[in-house]
């Protein structure tokens, strides 16, 4: 037989199909198919999550284990259930504020010890103690002295206090060009991307559903 | 109508055939084009392969089926390399739905293609929850955050994890990610606070950003999309969906560099004409 006989394969195949066929027009298939991949998602999330988070470290521990301090994180989840109705809606500022609070304090630190400091090391730390040109070849040196001017570039090209005048305007346009490359190496990038997403479906139709190729 | 009116009103649906033909053609008529491997995926491997025998691998699935094109392949390479180089391997992952993606590369390379045993060459944990914080955490005490395998087992009747207690222990660590949580949060939350060999894998539309961390030495490898999947796959010669994919990826871009083209020349004659 030419076509495989999972009866999922056939079913992952048809929906490939159904979504793709709104790129021809919006049709009935196609928002069967979008229901069904929301409904799924939303479902697999929510029993996945329990059981496997929710459950084994919040009312396991507390039942079988006596562990009370859970009823704390148990009772602001909760919390944020209140918002349904007008009346207790206050009550979801507590558990909200609580997790600003700890995302906050993670990222502030995260942002300055893993993105900020080695950044600007990485910039710079090249210029330092004449290794420029005798620690590295011709062409990183030329490398790095091309981010250094990037990075200035940018940064002026982001100061709105002052008017993009003169030099000053000179180099805030220097600065649109590195933009403009890193938009368009993101945008090369995304294509990519999508046309791998487009191959993974195209290959999963032509492989493992009608197996019209090896 | 002109045919410059007519390329300029031409129905779009046009466009998806001919992207679709160009993606689908080379499946049937392969171009097998040179494929040159960048510095940032040899740098990678050459980590791996300079990692003593019995060290141990984290892998971390941060992806789900929609960027499974991209990135399996390149966990299939990795694991390829780590089986053959006789390394210890460390799943888990920060995405719920990518849990079954782990299971399945396992069971295809560990078990079917290596014969490893789960429990002493390899082992599961799925999803650890809590993105930042599980990763914090993780580094100082992985028993503490990983208590159950993907399957139920507890931690302690695991033998390959009696020796596995924090970041230290890890060889090297690789996020296969493709979005938050991911490669940001192993960067920022892990590798800030332990260090260590941290390298990733991306979908191509997340990877320009992780060049810079190259570049500083927070990453020592970076496999860029169904690209960067294709060189590690050249470089464990074991040719597979990245290598076929890349002919349809050129062809393609071929057809959408030259409708760009296109739509230039007539933006710039409709411009001349109404003048």
């Amino acid at each position: 037989m030419l076509m495989t006989e999972g009866i999922w394969v056939w079913i992952a195949g048809v929906l490939t199909l159904a979504i793709y066929s709104f790129l021809y027009k919006d049709n009935p298939l196609y928002k069967i198919a979008e229901y069904i991949f929301v409904g799924l998602s939303a479902g697999y999330w929510a029993v996945y999550l329990f059981w496997n988070f929710a459950y084994p470290n919040l009312f396991q521990p507390l039942v079988s284990e006596g562990n009370y301090w859970n009823i704390i994180p148990i009772m602001l989840g909760f919390m944020m259930f209140t918002q349904l109705s007008r009346r207790s809606a206050w009550l979801v500022r507590f558990p909200l504020t609580f997790v600003l609070g700890v995302s906050l304090g993670l990222q502030l630190i995260a942002a300055v010890e893993g993105d900020v400091v080695p950044q600007l090391a990485g910039t710079f730390a090249p210029f330092s103690k004449g290794a420029l040109f005798n620690t590295y070849d011709f062409w990183t040196s030329i490398g790095y002295i091309v981010l250094l001017v990037g990075v200035l570039t940018t940064l002026v090209y982001f100061f709105f206090s002052r008017e993009h005048k003169g030099v000053f305007g000179g180099i805030a346009r220097t600065g649109v060009f590195y933009l403009m490359i890193a938009f368009g190496a993101s945008f090369g990038y995304t294509v990519m991307a999508r046309v791998s997403l487009l191959f993974g479906r195209i290959h999963f139709i032509m492989y493992d559903w009608l197996r019209i190729i090896r | 109508m002109s045919a410059l009116e007519r390329i300029q009103n031409l129905d779009r649906r046009i466009i998806f055939l001919t992207v679709a033909i160009a993606v689908i053609l080379p499946l049937f008529f392969p171009l097998r084009l040179p494929i040159e491997v960048t510095a940032p995926v040899q740098q990678l491997y050459d980590v791996i392969e300079g990692l003593p025998a019995g060290s141990v691998v984290l892998i971390s699935i941060d992806y789900d089926p929609s960027g499974a094109p991209e990135l399996d392949p390149a966990t299939f390479s990795i694991l390829r390399q780590c089986f053959t180089r006789d390394l210890k391997v460390f799943v888990m992952g920060l995405w719920a739905t990518g849990v079954p993606l782990g299971i399945r590369a396992l069971d295809a390379v560990a078990v079917g293609e290596y014969s490893r045993k789960y429990g002493v060459d390899f082992v599961d944990f799925g999803y650890i929850p809590g993105g930042a914080v599980a990763l914090v955490n993780l580094g100082r005490d992985v028993h503490n955050v990983c208590r159950e395998d993907v399957y139920g087992t507890p931690v302690a009747e695991i033998p390959m994890m009696k020796r596995i207690k924090s970041a230290d222990d890890f060889g090297l660590v690789i996020s296969m990610s493709m979005g938050v949580p991911g490669s940001d949060q192993w960067i920022f939350y892990y590798h800030a606070r332990y260090r260590g060999n941290l390298a990733t894998a991306q979908t191509a539309i997340g990877a320009p950003k992780y060049y810079q961390y190259l570049q500083t030495g927070q990453l020592v490898g970076l496999i860029g999309g169904m690209k960067g999947a294709a060189e590690y796959e050249r470089l464990v010669d074991n040719y597979g969906l990245a290598t076929v994919g890349m002919d349809s990826q050129s062809s393609a871009h071929v057809l959408i560099i030259a409708f760009i083209v296109l739509g230039n020349v007539i933006y710039w004659m409709e411009k001349r004409r109404k003048k």
